[in-house]
């Protein structure tokens, strides 16, 4: 029994205009999500890659000014990196910098895949599991702003996985480096990670916002999200390289074949000796005559893979190699190791670049999936978060 | 005027959730009566502006419904009738969270959130989660979220439902409070006769979508001229019979009260005179009024 009952008591404060609203949803999402400890864990975890980005660009920044600090590690990055672009660390400054973040931004994009499991299933589905829609739509709220607040805390916790650590990292590069023209070189960097999470924030956001809607169990909507970015990247994983692989034998054998039938033609050339190089696939020599040429038929497979690449979709399948091939276009990735692909021996350079680019198919490929997927979810949200205007 | 609607047609389908309803009511505490399927909750979230109607017009508060829905919403409270709930959060935040949700800055909804809790009598509970709580305080609880921004219009929705005595009384309570000592207009819908009846002064029954009847429950109940309800010390049996020998008919009600018919042109005078003639003693003794239950009925069989 309280000492002093007031009883009610009327309010005469002042209602904020509608426009934020949205903002009130997002900023509750995220007090929620921040009372989970395995998020928070998580969160902290997704900054280590962070803080090594930040490391290595500080690094970068001492080693062109020739800094003592950072000669020990010139022999390491020479092995790593190659010596003649650490011996002129200014000259490729940009391509360094873009792919220290394109590193970043993958294993980054595998932390926001597990926020997004921790965070996104029960954004929606348990609204729906405690019929909480009522109590949204019936204040001055409009369902779009229900949509967006939810999406807002999606955003939120991507931002803080992928975004402010790679604004930090900026940073910090940028005072070690003090060099101003680092800024001319590399803003669009900066633009290429707002880009790029802007992306991964609003196609995963929607989608884990509609695998939401369609559960009233946040159980199976973690599950469903598991099979969205694992499957999807196995398929689309194994779909590749099963081609790859088809792909190349046949090209090893049309160009062991056709080298056979030139020899055959030119009985008394003398034939190049077999090289002891791997082959292709890994397997060892084929039985066939001596004299074929290896290396240069390996040279060759390889320039056509490269080729081949640019027009295979079926690393489409992946949800994760969709966003990464747009943020990797926005990052300028592909320029950068064909600009590092410029230091190697020019008969290792397609070699290298296929090891090191990725999917080579044209980068809106990507984004109409994604666009697609986008569109998809869009409609599955209209279609399971309806309105009251319904019979009960 | 609280709510005015003129030819409000709504459908769903084949079904007519509301049927060409025209109604003005005035502010005060207004019951919602009908059966299931007569249209309540459609009404009610056509003067939230949560569905849009076939056909009609109409206004709440002054605000026309058609394109004034987040200001109306902005001004109403509204209590749903189905236990819902925002998942994850103790009571405090729960109700915070529906201030927010209308408009008031944080610690504004958090100071007001906790006035409301200790209102309606959830303050020892208020650090809970509210997936803990019982049927009665969840209830409690969404009137709380409902009144926590001042509305001007309280809409509760069946807000008794499931509840024992004891919680059911607490909340009539409650919403007789708010109406009448706190000056906020009130629309409660129920199906519960009693309830309506302890808590409004203005009544609404609609039927199949239509209105059946309105008014103010004081002038519904009308008087029956000639009809007496009596109690008396001792059974009313016997004084039964002498009041039939004097042309008076008689029905026993609940309660030991008898309800007397007397003959036209005769009065009450004539119960007292067989009471004193019987020497019995009169407890009780008031002209008939129609009871809501009555008025509702009538209303409902109406063709």
């Amino acid at each position: 029994m309280p000492i002093f009952d007031q009883g009610y008591q009327h309010w005469s404060g002042e209602l904020t205009d509608h426009g934020w609203r949205w903002l009130t949803i997002t900023r509750h999402g995220v007090r929620i999500g921040m009372k989970n400890r395995l998020l928070r864990i998580a969160l902290l975890i997704a900054w280590l890659p962070a803080a090594v980005l930040a490391f290595f660009l500080c690094v970068w920044g001492l080693l062109e000014q020739k800094s003592d600090l950072v000669q020990p590690l010139v022999p390491f990055l020479a092995a790593m990196i190659g010596p003649e672009i650490v011996n002129d660390p200014k000259a490729y400054r940009v391509e360094v910098w873009t792919l220290a973040y394109d590193y970043f931004l993958l294993t980054e994009l595998r932390f926001s895949m597990l926020v997004i499991l921790m965070v996104g299933p029960g954004l929606i589905s348990r609204d729906l599991r405690f019929n909480a829609l009522p109590l949204y739509l019936s204040r001055p709220l409009r369902r779009i702003d229900y949509f967006v607040g939810k999406l807002g805390v999606v955003v939120v916790f991507l931002g803080l996985v992928l975004v402010v650590p790679s604004l930090i990292a900026y940073v910090l590069g940028l005072l070690f480096s003090l060099d101003l023209t680092i800024v001319r070189d590399t803003f669009t960097l900066l633009l290429a990670c707002i880009g790029y999470g802007a992306v991964v924030s609003v196609s995963a956001g929607l989608l884990i916002l509609a695998l939401s809607s369609l559960s009233r169990n946040s159980r199976y909507v973690g599950l469903f999200w598991l099979a969205v970015w694992f499957v999807s990247s196995m398929v689309g994983t194994v779909l590749a390289a099963v081609n790859e692989e088809h792909r190349m034998h046949h090209q090893y054998k049309r160009a062991v074949e056709a080298e056979q039938a030139a020899q055959a033609a030119r009985p008394s050339q003398v034939a190049h000796p077999v090289q002891p190089e791997k082959t292709p696939a890994g397997s060892k020599q084929r039985a066939g005559p001596p004299q074929v040429d290896h290396q240069r038929i390996w040279a060759d497979i390889q320039r056509e893979q490269r080729e081949a690449a640019k027009t295979d979709w079926r690393p489409l399948f992946s949800y994760t190699t969709n966003v990464s091939r747009v943020g990797r276009h926005w990052l300028g990735a592909d320029r950068s190791w064909e600009k590092l692909a410029e230091t190697v021996p020019a008969e290792e350079r397609d070699r290298y670049l296929l090891e090191n680019m990725g999917a080579q198919y044209p980068w809106y490929w990507s984004a109409i999936v994604l666009a697609v997927l986008v569109g998809l979810s869009v409609c599955v949200l209209n279609f399971r978060v309806k309105s009251l205007d319904r019979l009960r | 005027m609280l709510f005015h609607l003129e030819g409000v047609t709504k459908t769903y389908g084949a079904i007519t959730a509301l049927d060409n309803l025209s109604v003005t009511v005035p502010a005060g505490a207004v019951g919602l009566l009908g059966p299931n399927g007569s249209g309540k909750t459609t009404l009610i979230r056509t003067l939230l502006g949560l569905i849009p109607v076939d056909n009609g017009t109409g206004a709440v508060l002054e605000m026309d419904f058609h394109t004034r829905q987040l200001d109306i919403r902005r001004m109403v409270g509204f209590a749903p009738e189905d236990e819902c709930l925002f998942p994850g959060v103790a009571g405090v935040e729960f109700a915070a969270y529906a201030g927010e949700l209308v408009g008031m800055r944080t610690k504004d909804a958090m100071q007001r959130a906790h006035e409301v809790l200790d209102y309606v009598g959830l303050g020892e509970a208020r650090y809970r989660r509210v997936e803990t709580y019982s049927t009665g305080m969840k209830q409690r609880l969404k009137l709380a979220s409902a009144v926590v921004h001042d509305p001007k219009l309280l809409i509760l929705d069946e807000p008794t439902n499931g509840m024992d005595p004891a919680g059911r009384e607490e909340v009539l309570e409650l919403a007789r409070d708010l109406a009448h000592n706190k000056g906020m207009s009130l629309i409660f819908s129920s199906h519960l006769l009693p309830d309506v009846e302890a808590v409004c002064d203005h009544v609404v029954v609609l039927g199949a979508g239509r209105l059946l009847a309105e008014g103010r429950i004081k002038d519904l109940k009308q008087f029956h001229p000639g009809c007496f309800e009596v109690r008396l010390k001792a059974g009313p049996a016997a004084f039964a019979r002498r009041l039939n020998n004097l042309g008076c008919t008689t029905e026993s009600r609940e309660d030991d009260l008898l309800l007397v018919r007397v003959p036209d042109g005769h009065s009450q005078q004539t119960i007292w005179q067989a009471a004193a003639d019987a020497r019995e003693q009169i407890r009780f003794l008031r002209p008939q009024r129609s009871t809501l239950e009555e008025i509702f009925l009538k209303a409902v069989e109406r063709p």
